[in-house]
């Protein structure tokens, strides 16, 4: 099967090819046209409502890259949520014309699914059950996966991502956006100890996190220390004490986690996956409990169309699909 | 009316009294720092008016619904602006489009745009006093 897929749930705007037999896959195209290249005036912060965006630069990748009648593609499958209606729309309705002038089936995917599915793209196949500990700028999520297309959710944030919690504190710190790898890179000369930062939700039995407490007690810290905010070692020992709280929420959570679902394997997603300090430290506690960790490798980590094909195709193969004129996006879509 | 708060439920509390006072239709501004309690005062409005589903951050996903069910306000919508840079931007959300009578619009940062294409109803500013203390002024 050969599957077209199409996103442009966020900031991106993205489209791949894969071909898929049995468990083989084999990615053939993969486009992503940031927003932020194409708008560097922005200072690189451009919301996903740039829906507009998503418009002038899809007819011209498909153009490019796929059949104009479609010869050669089996399947398409487009990111249905969540994320930002009017985004969303772009690529939704795109796929939908397709699939009708094609008459070929159409497969909604969930974004969140497709970060999950992204180790699969390095030739990886984690044993199920996988645990998938999804972090980026606007999801913190531990998701239990039991089958292809088969997921449950065993919690998520009250507030905010833990992305977002790093965009923050990069900006209270004065750095630039994107902050979360900012933020990482002041963290190396820091003291991991300099600040004791709070840790919520982290005696509670469930697996439901919390940021909102640590943004605010980082900034508490800095009003309080005003005079040294010019200060280098003062600023790195801030970062560094921030992500030492974040990445031991993180990891403690998802090793609960593990003991209580005893999976065969874990998955690290999402763009936070890129984190250096939380992926070692999940690294070496998962060796610890001999559990395989899967990550995916850094352009697959980021939002692309082709993770969204992986989950595309094994929904496919599962006869997920649905009529083009009933398709809607779903700004809300939760993984199940 | 100008409040002082020293807890995140406190601030809650305020909010359920101004979601009383609430007739549907409204466009409620949100302006204070980072971390000054706009999302968790947005939290105890959406319990106020009957919500159950938990109210989180909009700042990635930019805009949030919840159903709510106060007499005829139905719904509430969340917006946050601030990673927004452009009054372009704000366009393409429609934001004319929702404002219904059955449902009460919410935005943190408004202030982010450097032009104010956003006209509120109800302007509600949050300041640090230091620690877990907020004024609120409505
Ligand atoms: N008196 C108070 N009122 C409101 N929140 C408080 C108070 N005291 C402590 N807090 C805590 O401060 C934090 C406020 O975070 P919240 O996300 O609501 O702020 P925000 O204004 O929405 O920030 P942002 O600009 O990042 O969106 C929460 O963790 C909350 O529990
Ligand atoms: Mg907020």
């Amino acid at each position: 099967m050969r599957i077209l897929a199409i996103e442009t749930s966020c900031d991106e705007t993205a489209i791949a090819i894969l071909t898929g037999e049995g468990d083989n896959l084999k990615l053939e195209k993969s486009v992503v046209r940031s927003q932020i290249d194409l708008h560097e005036t922005y200072g690189g912060v451009v919301p996903e409502v740039a829906a507009r965006e998503h418009l002038q630069l899809m007819m011209p990748l498909l153009h490019r890259d796929v059949a104009h009648n479609g010869e050669g593609i089996d399947t398409i499958a487009v990111t249905a949520g969540p994320g930002l209606a009017p985004a969303l729309r772009v690529g939704v309705e795109t796929a939908k014309a397709l699939a009708w002038a094609w008459q070929k089936p159409l497969v909604p995917v969930c974004h969140l699914e497709g970060h999950i599915y992204a180790p699969w793209l390095s030739g990886q196949a984690p044993e199920f059950p996988a645990l998938a500990l999804v972090v980026s700028g606007g999801h913190t999520e531990l998701v239990l996966m039991t089958d292809h297309g088969k997921f449950e959710r065993l919690g998520e944030t009250l507030d905010d991502a833990a992305g977002e919690a790093f965009d923050k504190v990069a900006k209270m710190l004065g750095l630039g956006y994107p902050g979360g790898p900012k933020v990482a890179q002041l963290a190396i000369d820091g003291d991991a100890k300099a600040f004791d930062f709070p840790r919520a939700m982290l005696d509670s039995d469930n697996f439901v996190f919390s940021f909102a407490g640590l943004k605010t007690s980082v900034l508490y810290t800095l009003r309080k220390h005003e005079d040294q905010l010019n200060e280098y070692k003062f600023r790195a020992d801030i970062a560094a004490s921030f992500q030492e709280a974040v990445v031991d929420v993180l990891v403690q959570k998802t090793m609960k986690a593990v003991e209580k679902v005893k999976p065969a394997s874990v998955i690290l997603a999402g763009g936070v996956a890129a984190n250096v300090a939380l992926r070692d430290r999940l690294k070496q506690t998962c060796e610890q409990m001999e559990v395989p960790l899967f990550v995916p490798e850094f352009q697959y980590s980021m939002d692309n169309a082709a993770m969204i094909a992986v989950a595309g195709y094994y929904r496919a193969l599962n006869g997920h699909t649905v009529e083009p004129a009933e398709l809607q996006v779903n700004p809300n879509l939760d993984i199940v | 009316m100008n409040y002082t708060t020293t807890s995140a439920e406190q601030t809650q509390k305020i909010a359920a009294d101004l979601a009383k006072t609430l007739k549907g239709g409204e466009f409620i501004s949100l302006i204070g720092d980072l971390g000054a309690g706009k999302t968790t005062f947005t939290r105890g409005l959406v319990e106020a008016l009957g919500g159950t589903v938990r109210v989180k951050s909009p700042t990635f996903t930019v805009m949030n619904e919840y159903p709510v069910n106060a007499g005829n306000i139905k719904r509430v919508v969340h917006i946050d602006f601030y990673r927004f840079t452009d009054p372009a931007e704000l366009e393409a959300l429609s934001l004319e489009d929702e404002r219904r009578p059955d449902t009460i619009i919410l935005a943190e940062w408004p202030d982010a745009l450097p032009t104010v294409t956003w006209k509120s109803d109800i302007e509600i500013y949050f300041k640090h006093l230091g620690d877990d203390k907020r004024e609120i002024l409505i």
